[in-house]
């Protein structure tokens, strides 16, 4: 099976019913995405699918269609994102295992809405677990790097 | 017999094991097409089918025997919006991916995944938490119904892998009753009947 | 096929294999002090001057002993360090280090205690509540009970004074210059022609100098990282997915593996079938362990599929199968014979509570999960000589002792390189996994292992939060509260955890009572009772471990009589708050809050005191009544560290630990049906999410002695202040965790 992955493509021999993080993590060494729950539950596994955010947990490799972006791919730390900007100037981590996903789904989020609202961030991000409570400092970030990619 | 051909076709949906053949059946009666209904009704208000026919809130519901004695909203603030995929938000395919090729996640609880894209039914099809008659006069409503008539309404059952997926649903949760077969012949049962709902006069 | 990505540490972290594989010995002196690791493989060049600061002609490194599961201490044990040393903030790697009895926990050590045993003051017996608690699992070098800053705050200074003062003194005897004229900035030392010789540069003269101790600690107004924003050094990393956890490691040649154990906690394996599991693709084999079977594979996910397959036939539980008879066992449990302790009797509660009118209540707390988003994992190698572990754990040393026991290794010839920890709660101070990890690289020699648990795996083994029923009096006469009689029973979770690690403990369980007995409140009337109940699930260490409990029963019943007396919430607990550090934190919650104030419509407010850890807290919860359920809006949290050493980290932590509070008293338990845990992910033990959380409004007070840690305080106080804010809302008193089953939230 092939599939791109951050620009690169790449093959795997596995079963088809493996899921998408798995495949990253274990096949291709792409460990940004994180293993929390298996089932949808938690978010830490956030990649984009051209450019949707997708829990990479649910998706069986031999159904990917599309190319796929992970926090490796959507910046690095000489060359951040906005939203990977903002996340550091809001000092948001602690243990920062949840993180790669809440980045995911918030870079999404900004796609589609670039200036959300509380509402719509908590209607966005909801589906990301923090058992550390971050939760208020990431709500600050995704307005902080709203403004940014306003800015331009 | 045009009629059951069509239906038979349609109905040979990648769900169903094997093609079944529908016969309409004739000189039904109205106390045989208010039974089929009510096995109708129990199918359309289970948990399965129902938790995704919500109303204008566009949020989808958890119940069902796995959720405990209350029904609660889909959990992480889910809101399909108008759209019904959820494409204001969080697409509904974020979690509920598309699975054609590979075999079904049997790990409990895993998010619900089918050849399509998961969306919530149409919001004229409302029917978490109505009675047996709110469902029942919507469904024979052409207006409410995507125009169809009961013929209609069968092949719908035969295409839709949704809908396929309440008979099936994984390890950890309750399949709607009866089978897709079973409620596609009480569908054409009760439409024999000329569609009658609970309290017609 | 991509490339694989081989274990790497991140730039700023050098691994412990590093720091043991040098060749050559540095000074005589250092080398001879057993206490120092470092010292034990000094290359040529490098100087060590305690076993915190390690420098080299190409690199500074400080040891961070404790480790990070998220509260930051990484970054803040540099600090520490960092500043007394003048070293440009980032400019040093830090490591874990290596288990090594030089990192005893200072704060937890027993002979810290300075009272007799007869001293029954309240202060002797709330330092041998923490000696009797968590010294006893935290140990030699650990991780736990908010000590990290306790045991760090004066040691990691006087470590880095001291690396300040050789190095200023290798840079006298090389320029002649004497050491009261010279000065250090930005990790160098600075003559007073402004020559600047960095300490990089020193490091081969300072290693034959006797390192300068004594020094005396610069006062605070001179800081210039401690007490000032600092950008915490894990903070790129684990923003741009480039932060390894022990999850993430891969060594060369390793093999996968997942578990199936008996969900019946404990309780062993009697037989099983793997026929299937085996023929799964990417299956390599399937092996034995305690209380279970491993299954091999090529890669997690087909390791973790082949777990699920084995049909496996299980003991039974050694506790009740079904969750009413843990119940009943503590509802058993409050009788003469079960007396743990009598804690606490001031005054006389009887006359007390026959003089006045009296309220009567009983409070549940249940079981919970820690579950942190990592789930446990750990790869070990055994070979005929040596264990290496890498996983990131709170008790280094502990884990040696118990790895060696397993392989039948020496204690010494267990390697543990310790990683960031994607979360613990206290599950990380957990061994079971890694004697599984241990058992089977031990049945595979020379091939490392990777063993990570399924979610579900680790919700059904986690040795969740002890469940505890709370029953209380309180009198109340003229308007006030006059006493409290309160009993709490619970099964021992210190012994309980000591006993995994094959330890025993005498004497009373003060977690059974914390949060309850060791208030630092002056009711003229008050009795406190432990109640020890045997036979339940085996329990762990869950932030703020007793003080949950005890924690929501006695503020729950204070809030209760407060109501009954008439009296404001507030007023009457400054009234009874003698303790002057506790009576500020009170207040100051009041003033941040504008309690009493006038309220939008639908919206009330509680508040509650809860101390834990030496740590007074006071929140303020304000609810709202929404057509969907209650909404928690705002919530005010005062605190009192004694020093704040990082400002932006403190809030995180206490926004963190409020939300850990909320969300777990609104939703989460464990219930046991068949002797299993019924909750088995996420779905059934959600904690808080984005839309259910309030604003939190964090103060931290500085007028307490001693310095304290904030990982854990914050937590135990925020079920009770939204128990009593949902009273004031609606009339309704909520007596038992989780809330959700009495109440919708929004």
């Amino acid at each position: 099976m092939k599939l791109t992955v951050n620009d690169t493509e790449h093959e795997v021999d596995v079963d088809p019913a493996m899921p998408l993080l798995w495949v990253l993590r274990d096949e291709l060494g792409i460990t940004g995405p994180k293993y929390g729950c298996g089932i949808a539950q938690c978010g830490a596994c956030t990649v984009h699918i051209d450019g949707q955010a997708v829990r990479s947990c649910q998706v069986a490799i031999g159904d990917l269609v599309g190319d796929v972006t992970t926090i490796e791919g959507l910046g690095t730390p000489d060359l951040r994102h906005a939203v990977q900007e903002a996340w550091i100037e809001g000092q948001v981590a602690q243990c920062g295992y949840c993180q790669s996903g809440q980045i995911m789904q918030a870079a999404s989020l900004l796609e589609t809405n670039p200036a959300p609202t509380d509402d719509d961030i908590d209607r966005a991000m909801s589906g990301n677990l923090c058992r550390c409570g971050t939760y208020p400092r990431i709500r600050a970030a995704i307005h902080s790097a709203a403004a940014k990619l306003q800015e331009g | 017999m045009l009629k059951h051909a069509a239906i038979a076709a349609l109905l040979a949906a990648p769900a169903l094991a094997e093609e079944t053949e529908f016969v309409i059946p004739e000189g039904v009666t109205l106390e045989e097409g208010l039974a089929a209904w009510d096995r109708i009704y129990e199918v359309t208000s289970h948990p399965r089918c129902s938790n995704c026919h919500v109303g204008a809130d566009n949020v989808p519901m958890w119940s069902g025997p796995s959720y405990g004695d209350t029904a609660r909203p889909h959990g992480m603030n889910i809101n399909a919006g108008d759209s019904r995929v959820g494409a204001e938000y969080v697409q509904c395919s974020t979690c509920h991916a598309y699975r054609e090729f590979a075999p079904a996640d049997t790990t409990p609880h895993a998010a619900p995944q089918v050849a399509a894209d998961w969306r919530l039914a149409p919001v004229e099809a409302e029917w978490f938490g109505k009675a047996s008659r709110e469902i029942c006069t919507q469904l024979r409503d052409p207006a409410r119904n995507g125009g169809r008539g009961f013929e209609d309404i069968a092949v719908h059952l035969g295409h839709d892998v949704i809908l396929h997926w309440a008979w099936n649903p994984g390890p950890g949760r309750q399949p709607a009753p009866y089978s897709l077969e079973e409620h596609t012949q009480d569908v054409l049962i009760w439409g024999a009947a000329g569609m009658p709902c609970e309290g017609d006069s | 096929m991509g490339k694989l990505k081989t274990f790497t540490r991140r730039a700023f972290l050098v691994g412990s294999a590093t720091i043991a594989g040098g060749v050559a010995f540095g000074t005589y002196l250092v080398k001879r002090d057993p206490d120092n690791p470092l010292a034990v493989s000094l290359a040529e060049g490098e100087a060590t001057f305690n076993p915190w600061v390690l420098i080299d002609a190409e690199r500074i490194t400080l040891i961070a002993p404790h480790g990070d599961s998220g509260q930051g201490v990484l970054s803040t044990q540099a600090a520490l360090i960092a500043e007394e040393m003048d070293l440009g903030w980032g400019d040093f790697e830090v490591s874990f280090g290596v288990p090594s009895g030089a990192y005893w926990n200072r704060a937890l050590a027993a002979d810290g205690v300075p009272f007799m045993p007869t001293d029954e003051s309240f202060a002797a017996n709330t330092a041998r509540s923490a000696m009797n608690s968590v010294a006893k699992v935290v140990g030699i070098q650990g991780t736990g009970g908010s000590s990290s800053m306790p045991d760090s705050y004066v040691k990691l200074r006087e470590a880095g004074a001291m690396a300040r003062e050789t190095l200023k003194l290798a840079a006298s005897q090389r320029s002649g210059v004497p050491v009261a004229e010279l000065g250090t900035q930005a990790g160098a030392v600075v003559l007073p022609d402004g020559t600047s010789i960095p300490y990089t540069d020193l490091a081969a003269e300072a290693s034959t100098l006797e390192p300068v101790e004594g020094t005396a600690l610069r006062d605070l107004s001179s800081w210039t990282l401690l007490g000032a924003p600092m950008e915490r050094l894990d903070i790129v990393a684990k923003s741009t997915g480039t932060q390894d956890y022990g999850i993430d490691l891969v060594v060369d040649g390793m093999v996968h593996a997942s578990v199936c154990l008996n969900p019946a906690k404990g309780a062993p394996l009697i037989g099983y079938d793997a026929e299937d599991a085996l023929a799964m693709p990417g299956v390599q084999k399937v092996v034995e362990v305690t209380g279970g079977v491993a299954v091999i594979a090529s890669n997690t996910w087909y390791a973790i599929q082949g777990a699920m397959a084995v049909d496996c036939q299980w003991g039974e539980a050694d506790y009740p199968a079904e969750q009413a008879d843990h119940w009943a066992a503590l509802e058993a449990a409050f009788t003469e014979d079960a007396l743990d302790q009598e804690w606490r009797n001031d005054g006389d509660v009887e006359a007390a509570l026959d003089a006045g009118d009296v309220i009567e209540a009983e409070y549940r707390m249940p079981y919970v999960a820690h579950q942190p988003l990592e789930p446990l994992n750990a790869i070990v190698r055994v070979t005929d000589a040596q264990v290496e572990v890498w996983t990131g754990h709170q008790l280094p040393r502990f884990l040696q002792q118990v790895v060696a026991g397993v392989t039948g290794h020496d204690t010494d010839d267990v390697i543990f390189h310790n990683q960031f920890m994607g979360g613990s709660f206290g599950h990380r101070l957990e061994f079971e996994h890694l004697k599984q990890a241990a058992e089977i690289a031990n049945q595979m020699r020379g091939t490392p292992v990777k063993l990570t648990y399924s979610r579900e795996e680790d919700f059904s083994q986690d040795f969740t939060r002890h469940i505890a029923m709370g029953r209380g009096r309180a009198s109340v006469s003229g308007g006030q509260v006059t006493g409290i009689d309160l009993g709490v029973a619970s099964p021992s979770v210190v012994a309980s955890q000591m006993s995994r690690m094959g330890l025993s403990v005498p004497g009373p369980d003060s977690q059974i009572v914390a949060g309850a007995w060791n208030n630092p409140y002056s009711l003229p009337n008050y009795r406190m009772r432990g109640y020890r109940a045997e036979g339940l699930a085996p329990t762990s260490s869950w932030r703020a471990v007793g003080a949950n409990n005890g924690g929501f029963a006695f503020d729950c019943l204070l809030d209760e009589a407060i109501h009954a007396a008439g009296a404001d919430p507030l007023a009457e607990r400054i009234r009874l708050m003698e303790h002057d550090v506790s009576r500020k934190v009170l207040e100051a919650v009041g003033e941040m809050s504008s309690w009493g104030g006038e309220l939008p419509a639908n919206r009330a407010r509680g508040i509650a005191f809860v101390e834990s850890f030496g740590v007074p807290v006071a929140e303020v919860v304000e609810v709202e009544q929404t057509d969907a359920g209650i909404a928690i809006r705002d919530v005010w949290v005062a605190c009192d560290v004694g020093r704040v050493l990082d400002p932006v980290n403190f809030e995180n932590l206490v926004q963190g630990g409020v939300i850990f509070g909320l969300g777990h008293a609104i939703n989460c338990e464990i219930t046991y049906a068949g002797g299993r845990a019924e909750q088995s992910n996420y779905h059934a033990h959600e904690g808080m999410r984005m839309y259910q959380t309030p604003a939190i409004h964090v103060r931290g007070l500085e007028n307490g002695e001693h310095v304290r840690g904030i990982g854990e305080p914050p937590t135990p106080c925020a079920p009770p202040a939204l128990a009593n804010a949902i009273f004031a809302l609606t009339g309704q008193r909520l007596r038992e965790m989780p809330f959700n089953k009495f109440i919708d939230f929004v």
